[in-house]
């Protein structure tokens, strides 16, 4: 296990939008984060990396609790928080290498070969105001690895992108859940995107977690689909 | 600790950025239009009176001072104590023999440390800092920044540093253009011309007890460490807001609208002396240490020192509080 919430709420004034939220996440797996818009899964990723303080409950991420210990805490995590925002007056190189200062020993010298990974290596040295919103995403993923992390932390890493763009990170994910052994956690609303890049998954609705579990163990061995679930847990309430 | 990386960080992202180079163009164009103002002024003078005949003219001064001073009733009494002040510097100059209103470029490069910390230095420090913090709330980055393992109070602290090194800068390079393009128009010689200094108002009168005489080199050494001192503490302030308000524009119209309306306060209000430990009132350093009378009584250079250092050092810890504790939401 690399990474445990237990029990997360956040409250802001009389509004719980985050309620007990629960689950782990292991190594080589990719955990899908499912919920409508407004659910609560951007809150819930931002007390996961410690840039909200939950009011209940807490974060451990390789025994390192992220309220008390968050450099070590987030020595071993990489994340894209909801639009992958660089600074666009900078080149990507420039980006990058700006971040790799923040972590010290050795994330410069992976510049070259994330940057092949994620299929930048030729756009480099533009500026980040002339990439489209897939290349920013691809230089976010590639500056979450410089730390060589064991977390990876994506925040609907397919919205606005084009179906190739789509599928090009979905092959990515899978490649470093199953070849590099990260456990990633992807938040999505597109309930087909979880099912297809996912090993296990937890639904969310308003800010409560409704069902989680091995993606054969929620639609019961493909006999229905995530939608089927989804609909069926939240019958009778509004969205 | 990768302090130098961090602070490293911030200095490229101010260089790549167009507002330090926006700070340093209103700087010298403005410089250059009081230098052209000046020399048109002068020149303008000079041919009414006659050159060499400064001692006659400021004899005049003094004699037409002195009559208003006596005759005219109901005078201000900020008017009257000032005009007893001038006329107690003219005297001293005749009696010295040295012409108070020859202008040098190093003459002028130190009259700038003083008439720019009034309020120019200020705005330009304003402009600097407020955009460290906010730009990055704004643009989105400040999510990136603060997911690193890289404590909060170490990313802000590499801010400060960065707003240190580029206030520090930006007066050093205001000194400099303020002599250079100054030169051009009065010459870039006399930094070791004598500056008589140390004039003060006491209740027996004009008070010479501490006047000295120092070289113009040190005076202006002198005057722009406490213009790089007041620029500290507005850099600190600005700092603080922009925390604050995570925008440039709010930061910056803030800081803006407290600095021009404590300038214009202690001009207005000169009877409510509370207003003597605003951060504002106590910014023209330089000037005070000129011998200019601070607008309220009980003022001294000392008392302006403490009270900025008081300001600055209440709105680092204010800042650094609430950057270490507030949420970062979108």
């Amino acid at each position: 296990m690399v990474l445990s919430a237990e029990g997360l709420a956040k409250r802001y004034g009389d509004r719980e939008v985050v309620t007990d939220a629960t689950f782990a996440l292991h190594r080589g797996e990719v955990f899908g984060f499912l919920g409508p818009n407004g659910a609560g899964k951007t809150t819930t990723i931002r007390m996961l990396v410690g840039l909200v303080k939950p009011t209940r409950g807490r974060v451990v991420i390789d025994g390192h609790d992220v309220q008390r210990e968050f450099e070590a805490a987030m020595r071993r995590v990489g994340c894209i928080v909801e639009t992958p925002d660089l600074y666009r007056f900078l080149t990507g190189r420039e980006n990058l290498e700006h971040f790799a200062r923040m972590l010290g020993d050795g994330a410069r010298e992976r510049i070259p070969e994330l940057s092949d990974l994620v299929k930048m290596a030729g756009r480099l040295d533009d500026p980040v105001r002339t990439y489209s919103l897939g290349m920013r995403q691809r230089i976010g993923i590639a500056q979450a690895l410089l730390g060589d992390p064991s977390v990876l932390i994506l925040d609907e890493p397919t919205n606005g992108l084009d179906p190739a763009g789509i599928r090009e990170m979905r092959e990515l994910i899978r490649h470093l859940a199953d070849d590099r052994g990260l456990a990633v956690f992807v938040s999505s609303h597109i309930l087909s995107e979880v099912e297809r890049t996912a090993d296990r998954v937890a639904i969310v609705h308003r800010g409560r977690t409704l069902a989680q579990g091995t993606l054969s163990e929620l639609t019961g061995g493909g006999a229905r689909s995530l939608e089927d679930l989804f609909l069926e847990r939240t019958a009778g309430e509004t969205v | 600790m990768r302090l130098a990386g961090l602070v490293e960080n911030e200095t490229l992202k101010i260089l790549r950025r167009k507002r330090f180079r926006v700070v340093l163009l209103v700087l010298a164009v403005l410089l250059s239009v009081v230098v052209f103002g000046q020399a048109r002024h002068r020149r303008s003078h000079e041919g009414e009176q006659g050159a060499g005949s400064w001692r006659t003219r400021v004899e005049g001064r003094v004699a037409q001072m002195e009559r208003r001073l006596s005759q005219t009733r109901n005078m201000p009494e900020t008017w009257a104590r000032w005009s007893r002040f001038e006329v107690g510097r003219l005297k001293y100059h005749l009696e010295k023999g040295i012409d108070p209103e020859s202008v040098t470029g190093p003459l002028f490069a130190r009259g700038f440390a003083g008439l720019g910390s009034v309020l120019l230095l200020p705005l330009l420090v304003a402009v600097l800092g407020a955009d460290l913090v906010s730009s990055e709330f704004s643009e989105g980055t400040m999510t990136l920044l603060l997911t690193r393992p890289v404590a909060r109070w170490k990313v802000l602290l590499s801010k400060y540093v960065a707003m240190v090194l580029f206030t520090t800068l930006t007066l050093l390079l205001a000194a400099l253009l303020s002599w250079a393009i100054a030169g051009i128009a009065f010459g870039w010689k006399g930094w070791d011309a004598p500056v008589v200094t140390g004039f003060r108002l006491s209740e027996a009168g004009f008070d010479v007890s501490g006047v000295r005489v120092l070289s113009l080199w040190q005076d202006a050494f002198a005057a722009w460490g406490l213009a790089w001192y007041s620029a500290l503490a507005v850099g600190a302030v600005t700092m603080l807001l922009s925390v604050v308000f995570r925008s440039t524009a709010a930061a910056m119209g803030t800081m803006m609208a407290t600095l021009i309306g404590g300038t214009i306060l202690s001009r207005v209000a000169s009877e409510w002396e509370g207003a003597k430990w605003f951060f504002v009132s106590c910014l023209p350093l330089p000037e005070y240490y000129s011998g200019l009378p601070t607008p309220y009584p009980g003022m001294t250079l000392a008392f302006c020192a403490w009270v900025l250092l008081a300001w600055a050092l209440a709105a680092t810890v204010l800042a650094f509080v609430l950057f270490g504790r507030r949420d970062v939401t979108g």
